[in-house]
C-alpha cells in the first residue's frame, strides 16, 4: 500500500476525530456533573450551524470585507446565543426533573432534541443550507502526482480540539469554579450545604458545554460548508458514542475518544470497505467496553456497600 | 383582599422582561433571519411576537407563583418528585373488580365500531404496548437501561419477512419462532454485556441496536436492503384475508359469501393482537410476584446485597433480557404483518427512544402506566396530523411538558400491601 | 386513585375521538387528492418540493374552472419516509380524509406498502418520484409514476459514461438508500453489458458530512469517472472533497442533484464547475413548462427537483378524472394506459406496468456559474 494514501488517511481519521471530540467534549462535561445524557446536545451543535451561517450573511451585507473581524464575531455570537440556548434549555426541560429518577432527563432530553430539529425546519424550511467557502488554503506534502494534504481550517479544527480540551481541563482542575463543579458531581446535597449554589453551577456547565458545541459548530461549517436540521442527530450519536469510548466524564477520554474513534472509522472505510465502518466503529465500542467496562480513561466504578 | 396585596407586580415584570429578552435572543437569529442561498430574509416581526408572547406568559406565571394558590401548587409540584415508597392500599374499591372485565369486554367490540384508519392507529398503539411491556421488564423491573430495544423488534420483524421469503413458513408457525429467535439473540447479546453498569450498558445496547439495522441494511442479497422485503398478512385456519388468494388457501370472504373489505384483515390481527397483549399483561402481573420478577426487583434495587444472598445475578439478569427480547420479537412480527412490508428505516435508534419513552412516562415498572403511556404516544402523533409541518414539533413540545408535569411517570408504582393474614389485596 | 385516573383518560379518549371526527366532513362539489411525502424529518425538502407543486397545481387547474366544474383541493400527508407512517397515513387519506386520487410518496420504501392500500381501497396512485423498479413491478392496476425508472436513467449515465466519455477506470459510490443504491447498480449493469467494470463500489452514509476518507480510496484506485447515486446533501461535500483532495476525475449522478442547493451544498459553483447529471427533458424548452416556471418564480419560489413532476402528476391525474368523468380506479388506469397527457413536463403516456413510456433521460452539464445545460 502506498505510504502516501496511509499518511492521507490517518490525517482524514484525525480531523473527524478532532470533530468528534469537540462535540463529545460538551456531552461529557453535561455527564460528568449530573450524570445524565444530554441528547439534545447534538441539536445544540445544529442550531449553531445555522446560526454561523445567519451571523456571517448579516456581517456580510453590512459590506464588511476583513474576513478574521467576521470570523471572530460571528464565533463570539454564535458561542453567546449558543450558550443562552443551552441555560434556557437547562432551566426549562431539565431543572424541573432534578431529584427525579435518572431517566426522566433523558427523555426531556429526546423531546428537547425533537423540539429543536423540528423548530429549526419549521422557521427556516427544509432545505439544505450552506455557506460560501472562506478559508481554503492547504497544506500539502510531497510531490505533484502524490501527496499528504490538510487544508488550514482542518488544522484548524484539531487545533481548536486540543486547545479547547487543555483549556477546560485547566478550569475543572485548577480554578475555583472547577472546584465547585467537581464538589458538585460528588455531591451535590453536600456541595449545597457548604454554599456552593449547584443550580448555578449546573447552569454554567450547560453554558459551557453548548459554547464548545458552537465552536464544533462555527468550525465545522466553515470545513464542510453544508447543513441541514438533521445533522445534530448522526453526530450527536457519534460524539456521545466517543465520550462512552474515552470514559464518560473525562475531558481527555472524549477527545481520545474522539479521535479513536474518528482514526478507526476513517481506516476502516479507508481500506476495507465503507459500508461496514459504522458496524466496525461500534463493535470497536462494545469490545473496549467488554474489556474496559469503563471507557479508555474512565475510572471504574466502585460499589460501596 | 390580602392575596392581591402580597403579589408583587414588580418581580413579575422583572421576570417577564428577562425571559422575554432571553426569548429574543433564543428566537431572534434563527426565527427571524431566515437562510436564502447565502443570504438572509428579513422576518424580525415573528422572533418579536413570541419574546412578546414569553415575556407575558412568563409575567402571568410569576404572579400565579406568588399568590396563595400557586405557592401551594408549585410546593405540591416539588412534593411529587421525591423518591419514596406508595403502598397500595388494601381496600378494594366498589367496583374495582368490573373494571377488567369492562376493559377487555370494550377492548373485544372496538374494532367493529372504529373506522379502518383509527382501527390501524389503535393497531400500531398496541404493538406500542407490547414493545412497551417489553422493555418494561428489562428497564422497569430489572433496572437495566436498553437504548438498543429496537434490534429485537427487528428480529422479529425480519424473522417473518424472512422465513416466509426462504422457507415459505407461514405467519402462525412463524410467531413462536419469532419469539425464540429473539430471546435466544437477547441472550447471546446480553451475555457479553452483563457486567456493565448502567450508561455503559445503554450505550452498548444502544450500538447493538444500530449494528443490527446496518447489516440489515447492508445485506443487500438476504434482506432486500433498503428495498425492504414483504411480509405476509396472518390467516384463520386457512383462510386469507387478501382479495385474491396468495397462500394458496381460500380467501376469508369468498368463504363466508360476503363482500370484501380490507378492514377484516386488521379487525382480524387486532383481535389476535389483543389477546397476545392481554395475555402478556397477565403474564407480567404474575411474573412480578414470582421469585423470579422479585429477584428482578431486588437486583434493581441492590445488586450487591442480593450476590450476597446468594441470587445468581447472571442468570437473573439474562433472563430479564431474554423476556424483554422475546415480547420485542413478538411486536416486531405483528409489525410486519400489519404492514406487509418492511425495511430497515423503521428500526432506527429514534424508535428505541420511543419506547423508551413509553416506559419512562408510564412510570418505571407500572403496567398500567405503560399502557396509558403507549397508547397516549401512538395516538398522539396521528391526532396532531391536523398541524401539519407543526406536528413533530408540537410532539416533542408535548413530551417535554409531560416528563415535567409527571417526572415519575404517570402511574407510580406501588408496593402490594398484605394484611396480617397474609392475604394479598 | 386508579379510578380516578382513569376517568381522566376516558375523557382524554372522547376528546380524540370528537378531534378524529371533525376531521371526517366532506365538502361536497370538491376532488381531494392527497399529496403524500416527507413533510417532516430527515427528507423534507422533497416533501416541500411535492407540496409546492402540487398546490400550484391545484390552484392553476381551479383558476381553469376545474374537473367537470368541481374544485380540487390538495391534502398534505406526512410520511417522514418511514413505512410505518406511510401506512399510517394511506389509511388516513382512505378513511378520514376520502380523497378520489393520491400524488405520492416520495420513498419508494413509502410507496410501496402505502400502494397496497391505495390498490385495497380502488384508489389511484401517481408518484412523482419513487424511482424503484419495484414499486411498479408488482402487477398493481393503479400504480403509476411520473417519473422515470432507476435501471432507465442508470443504463443512460453508462452509456454515456463508456462511449463520449471513454472511461475505464469508474468508480461507484451509492447512499445505501433504494433510490441511490438501486441507481448505481442499474448504472453497474448496463456498464458490464458494455464490458466495462467498476474499479470500486462502496456506499456511504447518509446525513454525515465527511468523506475524506472515500476520497483517498478513490484517489488510490486512480479512477477516471466517479458515479454517484444519491441526493445532492451528500454530492455537494463528496464533489468538494474530491476537488479539494486534488481528484479531476468527471464526477457523474442522477436526477437527485438537480437542486440549486446542490451548488449551496458543494460550497459554491467552482466546485459543481464540469458535474454531469442525468435529468428527463428541461420543461425549459416547452411552451407550458415556461408559463408555469415563470409563475413560480413571481411568487418567489424557484421550482426544483420535484416540484414539477408533483404538478404534472396533479394534471395527469385531474386529466383522467376529467376525461372519464370518475374517480374509479379502473376507469382511470385504463384511460391513462391507453390516453396520453400533456405535462408541464411535456406529453405522457404510460405503458401496462404504469410506467412513463418514453423515459426521456439525457446528460446535462453544470457550469462555473451553478447552472447547467443539456449537453
Amino acid at each position: 500500500m502506498d505510504s502516501y494514501i496511509i499518511g492521507q488517511q490517518l490525517l482524514n481519521g484525525l480531523t473527524l476525530g478532532s470533530i468528534y471530540g469537540l462535540i463529545a467534549i460538551g456531552y461529557t462535561m453535561v455527564y460528568g456533573i449530573i450524570g445524565m445524557i444530554n441528547f439534545a446536545h447534538g441539536d445544540i451543535y445544529m442550531i449553531s450551524a445555522y446560526l454561523t451561517a445567519i451571523i456571517l450573511a448579516v456581517i456580510f451585507s453590512f459590506g464588511v470585507t476583513s474576513l478574521p473581524f467576521a470570523l471572530l464575531v460571528t464565533l463570539l455570537l454564535t458561542m453567546v446565543i449558543t450558550g443562552v440556548y443551552g441555560w434556557a434549555i437547562e432551566r426549562v426541560a431539565y431543572r424541573p426533573l432534578r431529584g427525579s429518577t435518572r431517566l426522566a432527563p433523558l427523555i426531556s432530553a429526546i423531546g428537547m432534541s425533537l423540539v429543536l430539529q423540528n423548530y429549526v425546519q419549521v422557521s427556516q424550511g427544509a432545505r439544505n443550507q450552506g455557506i460560501p467557502i472562506l478559508i481554503d488554503g492547504v497544506v500539502r506534502l510531497g510531490g505533484e502526482e502524490q501527496f499528504v494534504q490538510i487544508t488550514h481550517i482542518q488544522i484548524l479544527i484539531v487545533l481548536a480540539s486540543f486547545i479547547g480540551m487543555g483549556v477546560l481541563t485547566y478550569i475543572i482542575q485548577k480554578t475555583s469554579l472547577g472546584r465547585q463543579c467537581r464538589a458538585t458531581q460528588q455531591d451535590q446535597k453536600m456541595a449545597a450545604i457548604l454554599g456552593i449554589n449547584t443550580n448555578r453551577i449546573i447552569s454554567t456547565v450547560f453554558v459551557i458545554g453548548s459554547a464548545m458545541a458552537a465552536l464544533a459548530g462555527v468550525l465545522v461549517t466553515l470545513n464542510y460548508g453544508s447543513f441541514d436540521f438533521y445533522i445534530g442527530f448522526i453526530i450527536g450519536i457519534k460524539a456521545f458514542t466517543a465520550a462512552v469510548l474515552g470514559g464518560i466524564g473525562s475531558l481527555p477520554g472524549a477527545m481520545l475518544g474522539g479521535i479513536v474513534l474518528g482514526m478507526s472509522e476513517g481506516l476502516f472505510a479507508g481500506f476495507v470497505s465503507a459500508d461496514y465502518k459504522d458496524v466496525f466503529a461500534f463493535s470497536l465500542l462494545v469490545l473496549v467496553l467488554i474489556f474496559r467496562p469503563s471507557g479508555l480513561l474512565g475510572k471504574p466504578e466502585i460499589e460501596k456497600v | 383582599m390580602s392575596l392581591q396585596q402580597k403579589i408583587s407586580l414588580r418581580k413579575a415584570l422583572i421576570d417577564g422582561f428577562w425571559s422575554g429578552l432571553l426569548a429574543l435572543v433564543i428566537f431572534g437569529p434563527i426565527s427571524g433571519l431566515v437562510l436564502q442561498g447565502y443570504e438572509v430574509r428579513n422576518e424580525l416581526i415573528r422572533p418579536l411576537l413570541m419574546a412578546l408572547l414569553v415575556g407575558g406568559g412568563r409575567f402571568l406565571v410569576s404572579c400565579f407563583a406568588q399568590s396563595e394558590k400557586g405557592k401551594r401548587y408549585v410546593d405540591g409540584l416539588a412534593g411529587k418528585r421525591g423518591a419514596g415508597v406508595t403502598v397500595a392500599s388494601l381496600k378494594k374499591g366498589k367496583y374495582q373488580y368490573l373494571v377488567i372485565p369492562v376493559l377487555i369486554l370494550a377492548g373485544l367490540c372496538l374494532p367493529f365500531v372504529l373506522g379502518k384508519y383509527w382501527l390501524t392507529v389503535v393497531i400500531l398503539a398496541l404493538i406500542y404496548v407490547l414493545l412497551g411491556l417489553g422493555l418494561n421488564i428489562v428497564v422497569g423491573l430489572a433496572g437495566m437501561l436498553d437504548l438498543g430495544y429496537v434490534a429485537f423488534y427487528a428480529v422479529g420483524a425480519y424473522t417473518l419477512a424472512m422465513g416466509a421469503q426462504y422457507f415459505h413458513l407461514g405467519f402462525w408457525t412463524l410467531l413462536p419462532i419469532a419469539g425464540i429467535g429473539a430471546a435466544l439473540f437477547g441472550a447471546l447479546l446480553g451475555f457479553p454485556v452483563l457486567r456493565m453498569h448502567g450508561d455503559y450498558l445503554a450505550i452498548v445496547t444502544l450500538g447493538f441496536g444500530e449494528i443490527i439495522r446496518l447489516v440489515l441494511n447492508n445485506l443487500l442479497d438476504i434482506t432486500g436492503g433498503p428495498n425492504g422485503a414483504s411480509a405476509p398478512p396472518p390467516t384463520l385456519f386457512g383462510l386469507e384475508f387478501t382479495r385474491r388468494a396468495k397462500q394458496g388457501g381460500i380467501p376469508f370472504h369468498e368463504y363466508f359469501h360476503i363482500s370484501y373489505s380490507p378492514t377484516y384483515k386488521y379487525i382480524f390481527i387486532y383481535l389476535v393482537l389483543f389477546t397476545i397483549v392481554c395475555l402478556m399483561i397477565l403474564f407480567v402481573t404474575r411474573l412480578k410476584q414470582m421469585p423470579m420478577g422479585r429477584a428482578w426487583e431486588a437486583l434493581r434495587e441492590d445488586e450487591i446485597a442480593c450476590r450476597s444472598l446468594g441470587i445468581n445475578h447472571v442468570t437473573v439478569k439474562l433472563s430479564a433480557f431474554m423476556m424483554g427480547a422475546m415480547v420485542g420479537g413478538t411486536a416486531g412480527m405483528f409489525f410486519a404483518t400489519y404492514q406487509g412490508f418492511i425495511n430497515p428505516s423503521s428500526f432506527t435508534f429514534f424508535e428505541s427512544a420511543l419506547i423508551l419513552a413509553i416506559v419512562v412516562l408510564g412510570g418505571l415498572g407500572s403496567t398500567v402506566g405503560v399502557i396509558i403511556a403507549a397508547l397516549v404516544l401512538t395516538i398522539l402523533p396521528e391526532v396532531l396530523r391536523d398541524f401539519a409541518e407543526y406536528r413533530v414539533l408540537m410532539f416533542g413540545i408535548a413530551m417535554v411538558l409531560m416528563m415535567v408535569w409527571k417526572p415519575r411517570g404517570l402511574i407510580r408504582i406501588k408496593r402490594r400491601a398484605f394484611n396480617a393474614k397474609g392475604v394479598t389485596s | 386513585m386508579f379510578k380516578l385516573s382513569l376517568r381522566k383518560y376516558l375523557v382524554l379518549t372522547c376528546v380524540i375521538g370528537a378531534v378524529a371526527l371533525a376531521g371526517n366532513a366532506n365538502a361536497a362539489g370538491t376532488i381531494k387528492i392527497g399529496v403524500a411525502g416527507p413533510h417532516t424529518g430527515g427528507y423534507a425538502a422533497f416533501g416541500e418540493q411535492f407540496w409546492r407543486g402540487a398546490e400550484q397545481a391545484a390552484k392553476d387547474i381551479n383558476a381553469a374552472g376545474g374537473i367537470n366544474g368541481s374544485m380540487i383541493k390538495v391534502v398534505k400527508a406526512d410520511d417522514a419516509c418511514e413505512p410505518k407512517q406511510a401506512v399510517s397515513v394511506a389509511n388516513r387519506l382512505m378513511d378520514v380524509d376520502r380523497v378520489q386520487a393520491v400524488a405520492g410518496h416520495y420513498c419508494s420504501s413509502s410507496t410501496i406498502p402505502a400502494s397496497e392500500i391505495y390498490d385495497d381501497a380502488g384508489v389511484l396512485v401517481m408518484t412523482p418520484g419513487s424511482t424503484n423498479p419495484k414499486v411498479t413491478e408488482r402487477g398493481m392496476k393503479g400504480v403509476f409514476r411520473m417519473c422515470g425508472r432507476d435501471d432507465q436513467q442508470g443504463a443512460v449515465a453508462a452509456n454515456f459514461i463508456i462511449n463520449k466519455l471513454k472511461a475505464k477506470r469508474v468508480a461507484v459510490i451509492h447512499d445505501k438508500d433504494s433510490y441511490g443504491q438501486g441507481l448505481a447498480d442499474a448504472m453497474i449493469a448496463r456498464m458490464k453489458q458494455l464490458g466495462v467494470s467498476e474499479v470500486l463500489y462502496e456506499g456511504l452514509t447518509r446525513g454525515e458530512k465527511d468523506f475524506n476518507s472515500l476520497v483517498t480510496k478513490v484517489k488510490s484506485v486512480k479512477a477516471d469517472v466517479v458515479f454517484f447515486g444519491g441526493l445532492h446533501t451528500e454530492a455537494g461535500p463528496l464533489v468538494r472533497q474530491l476537488r479539494e483532495q486534488g481528484i479531476s476525475a468527471a464526477f457523474v449522478s442522477g436526477d437527485a442533484i438537480n437542486s440549486a442547493d446542490f451548488v449551496t451544498a458543494a460550497g459554491g459553483p467552482r466546485y459543481v464547475d464540469g458535474v454531469y447529471m442525468t435529468f428527463g427533458q428541461d420543461p425549459l424548452t416547452l411552451k407550458t413548462g415556461r408559463d408555469v416556471i415563470e409563475k413560480f418564480r413571481a411568487s418567489g419560489y424557484e421550482p426544483e427537483g420535484y416540484t414539477l413532476y408533483s404538478y404534472a402528476t396533479v394534471q395527469a391525474l385531474t386529466a383522467a378524472m376529467d376525461a372519464t368523468n370518475s374517480t374509479d380506479l379502473d376507469k382511470m388506469a385504463d384511460w391513462l394506459h391507453s390516453h396520453s397527457v400533456n405535462t408541464v413536463l411535456g406529453e405522457k403516456s404510460w405503458d401496462s406496468k404504469g410506467d412513463l413510456k418514453v423515459s426521456d433521460f439525457v446528460m446535462y452539464q453544470w457550469d462555473d456559474k451553478g447552472k447547467f445545460r443539456q449537453l
